[in-house]
């Protein structure tokens, strides 16, 4: 089971894998919309400024040129009259100097020779450039052979807009991805809610409902998913109830022979002495066989139906430990509930019972006789601990003891012993029925330690 | 000499039964089938009747509801079969007790000497009266051996008159199924589905709706009380 339970590396869940995928796809599909609409933005603002400041260049450009055209023109008046505003700056270029409205080094550098002298060969020009660490457009106007004119547009507002731009579909992306993962935790939610029903059903199953199936109606395309999940559910309860049967047919077939030796042994044992001593010895091991015979068949029939979950109810398990012991002529004193344990506990009293029964049995057939039942608490689990003054169990035994027909190896008893060899294993069998397990360890002091946890009896 | 009647198909289960009883000092008598029983029960009762539940022609359960029909002879199920419903549904029929088979007769004859002291606690004892005892309209008179519902004498057995009387005695406290396992039927640690089933069958008689009782109530997880 734990290889299907546990993969072999560590990959993310299914859910995990289709959210990722969604976000992904959408974020590919965002980012790649939000460049192309950035550029396209990009390019009709900038060529929509270049056509604005051309146009701007030209007009001032006129001006600039009717202002020059007198006898004695005054250049900085000129330059004065125009109207730029905050984003236009110009430049003139007169008989090889500069002219500007304002006292500014900076800007005659920014004109690149090529373009100058592009312009001055009577030719308009437009060209990007970086004025101040800030891109600017150029423009310039050949007036006439002496003078040529420039106006330098600032695109600082135009790249605060494609910042603000960028900024904007960038959210748009993220968030666009978010939705993504979102959208695919909710698909795979409802995607996988099929598969929650199928794990439900095999859940109640491996509890022991058998009649557990799913309903193929819900979706046409998980249709052959639940009919062969029922048809395998039809097969598993079939061959359960085939061997219930046969459990039962062959406990049917031992238990009335049984019941005949069992009737005419009690005969034979009532008349011992009107036999003579062989005759008394050969009836006496008939007896005691039958009974071994019949305690066996016993155990067999429980350990063949004890596989199903515990039928827990609140059972008085102090009690039950002390009648334990009374069946075995043990004193109830041997029982100890510990502080703080409450007696009444939630679990199946026939098991239990037979628990306290078979560990009893066994201190008295391998351990020299029990010295203690305790009766603790760990938490919400119940644990029954059944010490004894034998020779302990080897550590490498500790483990095999709880298979069936496994009997007191360690003690070498099993030629005098006449257990029926599943008493360790019906317990076993017990705890886990209640979830819970057994075990043995070294008592301190000596002897052993069986100990048995049911979970979930003080909840 | 108490009779005891062995109804069992099988003849040799049948014979080691007869012989290991009468040891005991039981009369005991056998019949093969469960008409041959019934006949012979009508005819000469005997004390208690064991029935086998698997037998040719008329079945354990209705040999069980024929015999109860008569009687209130206390009769216990010897069987192989262990299953929960035929348990129940046997002691629905009207069994006492559920023995699976095979049952040492030291253990057979002490569930009959149980069955014995009930039977006893049941009759009439004259040595000193014991009051009726009134709960609405049910009447429980331990000494008469009575029970009337609304004045009308309502018709129990042995065993579900001992019940009732166990409860009337302690009438308003709750007695746990073992409890009542152990004072009616003598179990130390016994199948609950005998006390249960018994309890429903009481209802069937004491209560004007046994779906709903006013008298004989569950307390889920406790065990069953009589209400004053």
């Amino acid at each position: 089971m734990s290889p299907l339970r546990r993969p072999p590396r560590l990959r993310l869940g299914l859910r995990a894998r289709v959210m990722a995928a969604f976000a992904l796809g959408a974020l590919l599909l965002a980012a790649s919309m939000a460049l192309i609409s950035y550029e396209l933005t990009r390019q009709s603002l900038i060529d929509e400024r270049e056509r604005t400041a051309v146009r701007a260049a030209y007009f001032d450009a006129a001006v600039v040129r009717s202002g020059l055209d007198t006898d004695a023109p005054d250049v900085v008046e000129v330059l004065r009259s125009l109207d730029t505003g905050s984003s236009r700056r110009a430049l003139l270029h007169l008989d090889g100097r500069w002219h500007a409205r304002i006292a500014d080094s900076g800007l005659t550098a920014a004109v690149p020779p090529e373009l100058q002298q592009l312009v001055g060969s009577g030719q308009p020009a437009v060209q990007r450039v970086r004025v101040d660490g800030q891109t600017a457009l150029l423009v310039g106007v050949p007036l006439s052979d002496s003078a040529t004119y420039y106006e330098v547009n600032s695109l600082w507002e135009l790249e605060r807009t494609f910042q603000a731009l960028a900024l904007a579909l960038t959210a748009v992306a993220i968030l666009v991805a978010g939705s993504g993962a979102a959208l695919g935790w909710y698909a795979t939610r409802h995607g996988l809610r099929p598969l929650t029903a199928v794990a439900d059903a095999a859940e109640k199953i491996a509890a022991g409902d058998v009649t557990a199936r799913l309903d193929p109606a819900t979706d046409p395309d998980l249709t052959r998913l639940s009919t062969s999940f029922n048809h395998m559910v039809d097969q598993l309860a079939r061959r359960i109830e085939r061997d219930r049967r046969f459990a039962a047919d062959v406990s049917h077939e031992l238990r009335s022979p049984l019941q005949t030796l069992a009737a005419a042994a009690s005969v034979l044992q009532r008349r011992r002495e009107h036999h003579d001593e062989r005759t008394a010895v050969a009836a006496g091991l008939v007896a005691d066989e039958i009974d071994r015979f019949q305690r066996l068949v016993n155990d067999l029939i429980d350990l063949a139906r004890s596989d199903q979950p515990a039928h827990r109810a609140p059972v008085d398990v102090a009690d039950l430990a002390r009648r334990a012991c009374a069946g075995h002529d043990l004193p109830p004193t041997l029982v100890r509930l510990a502080a703080g344990t409450p007696a009444t506990w939630r679990v199946e009293r026939r098991r239990v019972a037979q628990v306290l029964a078979n560990l009893l049995d066994n201190a008295v057939r391998y351990g020299a006789g029990p010295v203690a039942v305790r009766l603790s608490r760990d938490g919400d689990t119940g644990i029954i601990e059944v010490d004894d003054d034998g020779p302990g169990v080897p550590v490498e035994d500790r483990a095999a003891i709880f298979d069936r027909f496994v009997r007191g190896r360690a003690a070498h008893a099993r030629g005098t012993g006449d257990g029926t060899g599943l008493g360790l294993a019906l317990v076993a069998q017990h705890a886990a029925a209640h979830g819970g397990t057994a075990g043995v360890d070294d008592r301190p002091g000596g002897g052993a330690r069986f100990r048995v946890a049911l979970p979930g009896s003080l909840a | 000499m108490t009779a005891v009647l062995v109804i069992e198909d099988d003849d040799r289960i049948r014979l080691a039964l007869l012989l290991a009883l009468e040891d005991e000092g039981y009369d005991a008598r056998g019949a093969a089938t469960a008409e041959e029983g019934l006949r012979a029960q009508r005819r000469d009762p005997a004390d208690y009747v064991l029935v086998d539940l698997m037998l040719p022609g008329l079945d354990g359960f209705e040999c069980i509801r024929q015999l109860r029909r008569d009687d209130d002879v206390p009769i216990v199920v010897v069987s192989a079969r262990d299953d929960t419903h035929d348990i129940v549904a046997a002691l629905e029929a009207g069994a006492d007790d559920y023995l699976v088979k095979p049952v040492a007769i030291k253990e057979l004859t002490a569930r009959l000497r149980a069955l014995r002291r009930r039977a006893r606690a049941a009759a009439p004892v004259a040595a000193e009266p014991v009051p009726v005892l009134a709960f609405g309209d049910l009447e429980v008179s331990p000494e008469a051996g009575e029970v009337r519902r609304a004045g009308q004498r309502v018709p129990v057995t042995r065993t579900e008159f001992r019940l009732l009387c166990e409860l009337a005695e302690h009438a308003g406290r709750v007695l746990s199924r073992q409890q009542l396992l152990q004072r009616v039927w003598g179990y130390d640690t016994g199948d609950e589905r005998l006390v249960d089933v018994h309890v429903g069958r009481l209802r069937q008689k004491i209560e004007s709706d046994p779906a709903n009782p006013e008298h004989l109530v569950t307390l889920r997880g406790l065990g069953y009380k009589l209400r004053r």
